[in-house]
């Protein structure tokens, strides 16, 4: 009703999104009957975090948005600790030159004898991320963004931007670990990989994220155990699993990838076009897939591998091999000047908000805060920051405003969005 | 434990009272919002209200639950199984109840929840990027502060949780093992006045409930701080809404959870007056 007049019908997605009761609760037993069966360590009997524990878990959660602070207005999860991440992340085209405290406006704008390089960089990418715990009394959902983190120096004068959501279920610590992990991983395999396709690049960064998971499950990596509650002991470890949905953004394509029941919506032209597909168990070829492994999927409370994970693939989770797998299937889509901002949340949003409703949603916010006057001469910097932190704050409102409506619409989950504007200036 | 009952009583009348004000306030901002005034020395005037009036009115709220938890902390002292058990609440209360009290972790849900009705109420303001000020239109740094204040409870009250534990299982260490066992013989051996000696077992139990009571404090110093540091978060207006949304919450499912019972009595009443 509210949102008839300024074009998004807000009113009418009621219908069409899974809001019913049974469906919510399914979604949160989903996780509860999961723990019940192989996760036999209840969380509230697990001793409390001690203060190092703490802090560390903190740290832990920081999401790396490796910038100027003001381009990552809203990282909701993690401002405090931006810095510490930072250096090590952003060494070679970064550190030295920027740091918050000491440039705290535009890249362009910065000083010393890297600017020539920065300017190569035309098109610095403006989002926005929100990322809460919700209803939910763990927090599992992990985001990372990680603007050019790879390529600039290579046929993409202006880098590649890495954005990734993960959802986890059991615990965190995968979830965690893909954050971490799966940038650098991707990277890798982009730069040294040799791997003749996109498609490639992503199945093999996957298939090794994955990898890695299992390993430090097992303990033949280090990895500290004390941040999270299921304290990686080895038997619930392995029921352990995440989603994982990462775009990468080239000046040209928008690959998406995707491993569960997270999801990447492009908005063109006031158009909801989704760039990956839910792997629900109960989906026809998904179901095949599984059926054809050997195993079943049992409605309980919902279509179920084997009962348990109501996802059909999936970071970790080595008990569900081969049923749940990682491989991820991999979209590309040329990116065109209809192209308005690309979407990245976990079910915590989807489960309550249509994917027309959050374009919707998101295209009213970008539209409203425009920026204020078109970017001037190099000489006027003033006015250049203002246009950019003016468009950054139009992401982050239209993020924080779909997590708002989430929690609004009774989403029981953890709630993560990312929006990213790809409109060319 | 009698005069807590009557004190209890007297505090959820007060807190009726505080509701209506808190309301009224709410409705004076709203309408003086809507006229958006400036005044001469160019605030506005919703600015003014919320100094002159919503600060003292949320400042007098916070006391009167100070007030409570003081109270409280003092009777327990004295009684404290009266307070995991309380007779001034319904059943239905009492079945939501978590160590003598609310849950912390609702806080959470309740802000969401009022959150979520104020922006649905006026989303389309807010899709156009304008500012409501209610607690649909929490900003980013305060969502943030918000869900990192629910991490850290969420972990302070499991902590709690298991401190509770704790004292619980002490029910059956040896000191008690030992009082049952002896008492039991007595009992057998005919030995009734000493088995009816109460002084051994009140020493036997005295260090229990001095830990019942020190848990119950963790507990209600635990409530007491989400509420302020919630408000902490909330600009005056977002306070009073929110202190609205606890007050109608409180008070009305302890009069749905009293006429429950006094149904139920009446219920249990005529089925055994039809037995006899």
């Amino acid at each position: 009703m509210a949102g008839m007049c300024c074009g998004v019908n807000i009113g009418e997605t009621e219908a069409t999104a899974p809001v019913e009761p049974s469906s919510k609760s399914a979604r949160r037993r989903r996780m509860e009957i999961h723990q019940f069966n192989f996760v036999p360590t209840d969380s509230t009997v697990a001793p409390p975090l001690e203060d190092g524990g703490s802090r560390k878990r903190q740290k832990m959660d920081a999401v790396v948005p490796v910038l100027p602070p003001r381009e990552c207005v809203n990282a909701v999860e993690n401002c405090e600790v931006q810095e510490e991440e930072k250096v090590e992340e952003y060494e070679s085209q970064l550190s030295g030159e920027i740091t918050p405290e000491t440039t705290p406006f535009d890249l362009s704008a910065s000083p010393s004898g890297s600017q020539s390089e920065l300017c190569l960089f035309p098109e610095r990418p403006k989002f926005g991320m929100t990322s809460v715990c919700g209803r939910r009394r763990d927090m599992e959902d992990a985001v990372a963004i990680h603007p050019s983190f790879c390529g600039h120096d290579r046929s993409f004068p202006g880098g590649l931007h890495f954005f990734g959501v993960y959802d986890g279920h059991g615990c965190s610590h995968v979830a965690t670990r893909c954050k971490d992990r799966m940038h650098e991983i991707v990277r890798d395999e982009f730069q040294n990989g040799g791997s003749s396709s996109w498609e490639q690049t992503m199945f093999e960064s996957f298939s090794k994220m994955d990898k890695e998971v299992v390993e430090c499950c097992s303990g033949r990596n280090g990895f500290s155990a004390s941040t999270c509650r299921c304290e990686l002991q080895t038997p619930q470890c392995d029921a352990v699993g995440s989603t994982a949905v990462v775009a990468v953004v080239t000046p040209d394509k928008i690959v998406v990838s995707n491993c569960g029941d997270s999801r990447a919506v492009l908005c063109r032209n006031g158009v909801a076009i989704p760039l990956s597909v839910d792997h629900k168990p109960d989906r026809p070829d998904e179901l095949n897939r599984i059926q054809e492994a050997g195993g079943r999927v049992i409605f309980w409370d919902g279509p179920r591998v084997l009962g348990v994970l109501a996802m059909s693939r999936a970071i970790g989770d080595n008990y569900l091999k081969p049923y749940v797998i990682s491989e991820p299937e991999v979209t590309i889509t040329e990116r065109t000047a209809e192209d308005e901002c690309l979407i990245l949340a976990s079910d915590g949003l989807w489960d309550v908000v249509s994917n027309e409703t959050a374009c919707g949603v998101a295209r009213m916010c970008l539209q409203s805060r425009k920026p204020p006057s078109p970017p001037r001469s190099p000489g006027n910097d003033i006015i250049v920051t203002e246009a950019g932190e003016s468009s950054d704050k139009a992401c982050s409102d239209a993020s924080i405003l779909l997590t708002k409506l989430a929690l609004a619409r009774h989403s029981t989950d953890n709630v993560s969005v990312v929006v990213v504007d790809l409109r060319r200036s | 434990t009698q005069s807590f009952h009557k004190f209890f009583e007297c505090w959820i009348v007060e807190q009726d009272q505080h509701l209506q004000e808190l309301i009224s306030a709410a409705r004076e901002y709203e309408e003086r919002r809507g006229r958006g005034c400036r005044q001469d020395d160019g605030t506005t005037v919703e600015e003014d209200v919320q100094d002159r009036t919503l600060r003292p009115l949320l400042e007098r709220v916070i006391q009167h639950y100070e007030h409570y938890y003081r109270a409280k902390s003092r009777w327990a002292k004295s009684d404290v199984l009266s307070m995991f058990n309380p007779s001034w609440r319904s059943s239905l209360e009492d079945a939501f109840m978590w160590i003598g009290g609310w849950r912390p972790s609702m806080t959470f849900h309740l802000l969401y929840s009022k959150s979520g009705l104020q922006l649905e109420a006026r989303l389309t303001e807010l899709l156009q990027g304008l500012s409501t000020g209610d607690l649909g239109d929490l900003s980013p740094s305060q969502l943030d502060q918000v869900n990192e204040l629910q991490k850290q409870t969420i972990r302070e009250e499991k902590d709690i949780t298991e401190k509770l534990a704790k004292q619980q299982e002490t029910v059956a260490d040896s000191s008690m093992v030992e009082l049952t066992h002896v008492v039991t013989e007595m009992m057998r051996e005919g030995q009734v006045d000493q088995a009816m000696d109460t002084e051994r077992v009140d020493e036997t139990l005295a260090p229990k409930e001095e830990g019942l009571v020190e848990v119950l404090q963790r507990a209600d110093g635990l409530r007491l701080k989400t509420l302020k540091e919630v408000l902490n978060i909330l600009s005056p207006i977002q306070g009073v809404y929110f202190l609205i949304a606890a007050a109608e919450l409180h008070l009305r499912v302890h009069e749905w959870g009293k006429k429950r019972d006094a149904r139920r009595n009446e219920h249990s009443e005529n089925g055994h007056s039809q037995q006899h």
